[in-house]
């Protein structure tokens, strides 16, 4: 106690001393680590997060533009509705499930048990937002709202409406809830049909006071859709295609309607469709576009390019007489027959007789690789150009070796598949003096240069050739689609379904055809998938279907009748020829 | 050395005559400067944040040029009496001290609102480096255990109030005291098991309820990012998102915008590092180190064992200000309220921090004098 301050020992501490630094380095050195580890290592994500935090960028939504047909009539329209959703926390601060009777009328309208519509609010006490009916009509909101229940909000949403229902229902396909499109063109052209929301990114601080506006780009307003469809052939085509699927028992089918000149789309429908205003419970099958995403053995159809492809190599020319007999042969180990033996043939003989030796002695006339570019020209085995979603390309294999067999079969139709669509095509260039267009749904306008686009496949003098025999097809055989006033010229097809590895039972019916012979104007394709019952063969299913479609499409667009010297046509001529001297004066101007 | 003591006093420079040590007045200057400018970009960039804190900055620097002044021996007489009225004082503040911000710091003396847990900060390195400068050092047991008390009495009750980033630094200063005084390794081994074991019994009896969710939240700041995981969360962001070159003087969003809370005050590293980046971050540790080894040279070098024993805590319990709170606004500790020294808004503490500067500066200048 008494030793004061006089006692001096500097070395007893002074190894604490530099202990102490050391530590004190140390932990420097640690503290400097850790910063470099949240400067250095962390910082994306931390810079992220702060930018969470303070950017926030603000849309402005519009409401999604309209699917018109080529006229201007209404496909798919959007119409406003109101969602209701709640907001737990404020219905929990006011107690608002107190509100017994409310609750109660908001279930009855809502067509929802009360407890599950409680529940969804009770589940999630402390959150901000819970759905609790999406798209309600304008009359339900308006009740719900003079419920006042607190925390129970409206937000103004849009609804898509498809006036044309389940006979566009393919073509246009639909939205989901959120107003996106999923199907169809509605898909296809969702960018178009949306328009892109105007943004505007911002910095906000904490109190959410915006702080500076870092990016603002303009909203492009949406735009309405005008498709090629004519929506009075489309009903027709899906009116008299609907009857045939039912009256032959098939599984399906469909019918494309299109103009040549243009590559437009003027019909496409399937049956069967659904009701894109009310989508629930419907078979998944049902929302598929046959018309495109389904492929078919076209079997005679076909035909016609056999013909052309051999009068544009010259070995033939319209007046060769082919030796089909005795109606069969070999080839390879396989058979290839006609039905009885033909005998001298015509080309036009062998697509009306629609002999299958005829076009197989044609195809071995030809070089293979000039054939098959013919398959490939013609646009076998790649899409028709509409940019639908899920369209196919079919099945046209490209491949070095060909078979005399498979060469064969596939003059006929067999051993290549195609969507309606790609027939369509091929009439439609056979029908367009042999230029070949990309099929379209949008309707043509000068300014749109897809439509600019056009290729020359065959020669004029060839495919008119061709229409000329298709003509004599329909008058000799098929009588089923011939069309009162008009020169129209097609071809029958059947055949059979194939399975994996082989044939099966079922058949495919086809008719695809061209009008009118003096200027062809429509092609149109007809597939009833499967029919089932006594009937199956493309003249007797299909070409019904074609003639009434065609006529009536020809009727609907005003083009001038071209066969006015049978019995039938001399009767109304004087009423028509009128009419059609007013079309044809009209085209003059 | 003590022959040649009369003329080094002769050869003793003006400064030298006046009681400041100048390496330690260069450090503690710059960090003032450089803490002006974080204070005016974390205010809210207004002048009158700016002013109020000069004008706080020159108190604090004549409070420290006064005690310079103050032989250092003086204290050794007063060290008894300042340890009891400071303790009273506390006591007082527990009994009837005024309540601000939750928690009794303040004792209120009619004219001025005092808070004697500051003064402690001083007198308890001064009383333990007193007690135990008394005899031989190393010290003996049981000098260390009647030190250990000395030091806790204080503790204890500045932890009530409750404080405890100030309890825990007058902790820390009076057992730096008594490491430095010569407790061996084995007894620092009992006292950081001992330590452990209060542990709960701090948990369960002392701590505050929002003490102990600082706690857990410091353990996970995430599980409530809105609530008291948000200190922690917007500071990491601010630190991070400064990167290596810092977002530039009055750029940082964090601290602009407000998201982060008590920027200017506790939490102004987030502001700095947000705005200068590593470089700005190394620069700022460098000074802090130059003025830690400035205190341990000029303790090493003191003369007498109370002055060494005073100056190593005073610089020790600086390093540890710096520490904690740059532990806590990185995430490495738990959220205590200790500001960044020298460089936060702020007065009471500034003073008190000053004037252990100037007791440590009387101790450099004052080193030949009573030798």
């Amino acid at each position: 106690m008494t030793k004061r301050n006089e006692k001096y020992k500097p070395t007893t501490v002074a190894w604490r001393f530099y202990v102490v630094l050391g530590v004190i380095l140390f932990v420097y050195s640690g503290l400097v680590a850790r910063s470099a580890y949240i400067q250095i290592i962390e910082p994306d994500m931390l810079k992220q997060q702060g930018d969470m935090r303070s950017l926030r960028t603000a849309a402005k939504t519009v409401q999604r533009g309209s699917i018109v047909d080529r006229n201007g009539d209404e496909l798919a329209v959007s119409v406003p509705v109101e969602t209701i959703w709640a907001d737990p926390k404020i219905v929990m601060q006011n107690k608002a499930l107190d509100m017994k009777e409310h609750w109660q009328a908001l279930a009855d309208v809502l067509d929802q048990d009360v407890n599950t519509l409680t529940s969804r609010v009770l589940r999630h006490p402390t959150k901000r937002f819970v759905y609790i009916e999406r798209q309600v009509s304008p009359a339900m909101a308006n009740y719900v709202r003079q419920l006042k229940i607190p925390g129970i909000h409206l937000r103004k949403e849009s609804k898509r409406f498809y006036p044309a229902g389940e006979i566009s229902a393919h073509l246009v396909g639909f939205t989901n809830v959120d107003d996106k499109g999923i199907e169809g063109v509605e898909r296809v052209y969702d960018q178009l049909l949306t328009g892109t929301d105007g943004t505007r990114q911002y910095r906000k601080d904490a109190k959410g006071r915006k702080i500076e506006i870092l990016k603002v780009e303009d909203a492009t307003p949406p735009k309405n859709v005008q498709l090629s469809i004519d929506q009075r052939i489309q009903a027709l085509a899906y009116k008299e295609l609907k009857g045939a699927v039912k009256a032959f028992k098939a599984t399906s089918g469909s019918v494309v309607v299109t103009n040549v000149h243009t590559g437009e789309i003027l019909a496409m429908v399937n049956s069967p469709s659904y009701n894109p205003n009310n989508r629930r419970n419907t078979a998944i099958h049902r929302f598929r576009n046959r018309a495109i995403t389904d492929f078919y053995e076209p079997g005679s159809t076909m035909k016609p390019l056999t013909v052309i492809s051999a009068l544009e190599f010259g070995s033939v020319d319209k007046d060769t007489i082919i030796n089909t007999s005795p109606g069969y042969m070999r080839l390879g180990g396989r058979r290839v027959s006609d039905p009885r033996n033909y005998g001298e043939q015509s080309l036009t003989d062998i697509l009306v007789n629609s002999s299958n030796m005829g076009t197989t002695k044609l195809a071995l006339s030809l070089p293979k690789e000039y054939f098959l570019d013919k398959y490939f020209e013609a646009g076998f085995g790649e899409d028709t150009g509409t940019g639908l979603m899920g369209e196919s390309s079919g099945i046209m294999h490209d491949r070095q070796r060909w078979s005399q067999i498979e060469l064969a079969t596939l003059s006929y139709g067999m051993g290549v598949a195609a969507t309606p669509l790609q027939m369509a095509r091929f009439y439609s260039t056979i029908a367009n003096g042999g230029i070949k267009r990309t099929l379209t749904i949008l309707k043509a306008t000068p300014e749109n240069e897809q439509f600019n686009k056009s290729e020359r496949i065959f020669s004029e003098e060839n495919t008119q050739e061709v229409v000329n025999m298709l003509e004599q097809v329909v008058n000799q055989h098929v009588e089923a689609a011939i069309v009162d006033g008009y020169r129209v010229g097609g071809k029958t097809g059947t055949a059979f379904k194939a399975m994996a590895g082989s044939y099966g039972n079922d058949y495919v019916g086809l008719f695809a055809g061209i009008a009118p012979i003096t200027k062809p104007e429509l092609s149109v394709v007809v597939v009833i998938n499967e029919p089932s019952g006594d009937m199956y063969h493309g003249g007797e299913v299909a070409a019904p279907v074609f003639s009434r479609v065609m006529k009536g499409a020809l009727h609907l667009l005003n083009i001038a009748p071209d066969k006015l010297d049978g019995a039938n046509a001399v009767k109304v001529s004087h009423v028509k020829t009128k009419l059609v001297k007013k079309v044809e004066d009209k085209d003059n101007v | 050395m003590r022959t040649s003591g009369q003329d080094h006093q002769k050869q003793r420079t003006i400064l030298q005559r006046i009681h400041i040590d100048i390496p330690l007045l260069i450090g503690i200057l710059s960090l003032m400067i450089l803490g002006l400018f974080v204070v005016y970009s974390a205010g809210g960039q207004e002048f009158g944040i700016v002013i109020r804190q000069s004008i706080r900055l020159g108190i604090a620097l004549v409070v420290m040029f006064a005690v310079a002044q103050i032989p250092p021996m003086a204290y050794q007489k007063w060290a008894v009496a300042m340890f009891i009225v400071g303790l009273l004082m506390l006591i007082c503040v527990l009994l009837f001290g005024h309540v601000g911000k939750g928690a009794q710091r303040w004792l209120d003396l009619g004219f001025m609102k005092f808070q004697p847990s500051e003064v402690m900060k001083l007198v308890v390195p001064i009383t333990i480096a007193w007690f135990l400068s008394q005899y031989d050092l190393p010290a003996k047991i049981s000098h260390i255990v009647i030190a250990f008390i000395l030091v806790l009495l204080p503790t204890l009750l500045i932890a009530k109030q409750p404080d405890l980033g100030t309890s825990l630094l007058i902790a820390s200063s009076g057992i730096f005291v008594i490491f430095l005084a010569g407790a061996s390794l084995r007894l620092i081994g009992v006292c950081v098991g001992l330590a452990s074991a209060f542990a709960p019994i701090l948990w369960f009896f002392l701590m505050q309820d929002y003490q102990k969710q600082r706690v857990l939240t410091f353990l996970n700041p995430e599980q409530d990012p809105l609530g008291s995981g948000y200190h922690i969360i917007q500071s990491k962001i601010a630190i991070g998102s400064g990167g290596i070159h810092g977002k530039g003087w009055l750029q940082g969003t964090q601290s602009q915008l407000e998201f982060l809370p008590e920027r200017h005050t506790d939490f102004i590293f987030a502001v700095f590092s947000e705005e200068f980046g590593l470089i700005g971050v190394s620069i700022l540790f460098a000074v802090y180190l130059a003025i830690v080894i400035r205190g341990l040279y000029i303790a090493i070098n003191a003369q007498q064992a109370f002055t060494k024993l005073l100056a190593g805590s005073l610089t020790l319990t600086f390093f540890v200000y710096v520490f904690v709170n740059i532990g806590m606004v990185s995430g490495l500790l738990p959220v205590v309220g200790v500001p960044l020294p020298l460089v936060s808004y702020g007065g009471t503490s500034m003073v008190t921090l000053m004037a252990g500067f100037g007791m440590i500066m009387a101790i450099s200048t004052n080193k030949r004098v009573h030798a």
